[in-house]
């Protein structure tokens, strides 16, 4: 166990890469040795949220051909840390417009569940890249 | 999800999904729960007490597979859903249309 473990995966931007992006994640949280589950709860499923995020709006703007990202899962004695790298096209958001959908909605929470199951999350295009950043604190 | 087992059982359907409910393996609940309705059933109950993991996608599946039992003048039902799976319920507040029950004989009763 190591409150200081790190992991990185780099994959297609594409859904599969989900189920491999959890199974990375499941390592790095071994390894780290956190006890609290709400923490990987709200960590985990944030991450989630975001790598789907970012593997539709691929699709949706441009095919995924070619589209990769990279996550880098890192924590120190007081946060826990998630960056998302990706070479897509720029997102359109605006985080803090975000609201959690109707009860009866079938879609649109993704984002709304991110942002409630963090201490921070930040977006931002840098060197041609789509960077989100999550933070949880442990 | 590396499954969904299905039984009927007391008037209804019961849908045991494993592993993780996402954007993966929601369109496998949609439709499974489709085909049921589709064969006339009418209750379904989904008991989460093997879905370990669950996400926006995978709410967004419940809430449609709801939808369309209610449309179809049935009702789907949850039972037992594990910790994470009641944290992103309450999150979401969608625990107040999909209110898990303890059982699945609870569920079928009503």
């Amino acid at each position: 166990m190591s409150a200081f473990a790190h992991r990185e995966v780099d994959v297609p931007a594409t859904l599969y890469s989900i189920e491999t992006v959890q199974i990375e994640f499941d390592t790095w949280w071994n390894e780290l040795g956190e006890q609290k589950p709400e923490t990987r709860f709200a960590f985990e499923l944030a991450v989630v949220e975001i790598a789907t995020n970012i593997v539709e709006h691929t699709h949706r703007a441009e095919g995924t051909s070619g589209r990769r990202f990279h996550l880098e899962l890192d924590a120190d004695e007081t946060s826990i840390t998630a960056q998302f790298a990706d070479n897509g096209l720029p997102s359109n958001i605006d985080l803090s417009t975000v609201t959690m959908s109707d009860v009866e909605a079938e879609g649109g929470r993704g984002l709304a569940l991110a942002i409630a199951a963090l201490h921070s999350l930040e977006y931002r295009f840098e060197d041609g890249r789509n960077i989100w950043t999550l933070v949880c604190l442990r | 999800m590396t499954s969904i087992d299905v039984r009927a059982e007391g008037g209804g359907v019961v849908l045991v999904p494993s592993g993780r409910l996402t954007v993966v393996t929601a369109p496998q609940l949609r439709e499974t729960v489709a085909n049921q309705l589709v064969s006339g059933q009418q209750l379904i109950v989904v008991d989460l007490s093997s879905t370990e993991f669950v996400d926006s996608s995978g709410l967004g599946a419940l809430v449609s597979c709801l939808k369309s039992a209610r449309q179809a003048g049935g009702d789907l039902r949850i039972v037992a859903p594990t910790e994470q799976v009641s944290m992103v319920l309450r999150m979401t507040n969608l625990d107040r249309i999909l209110q898990p029950r303890a059982s699945v004989d609870d569920a079928l009763r009503g």
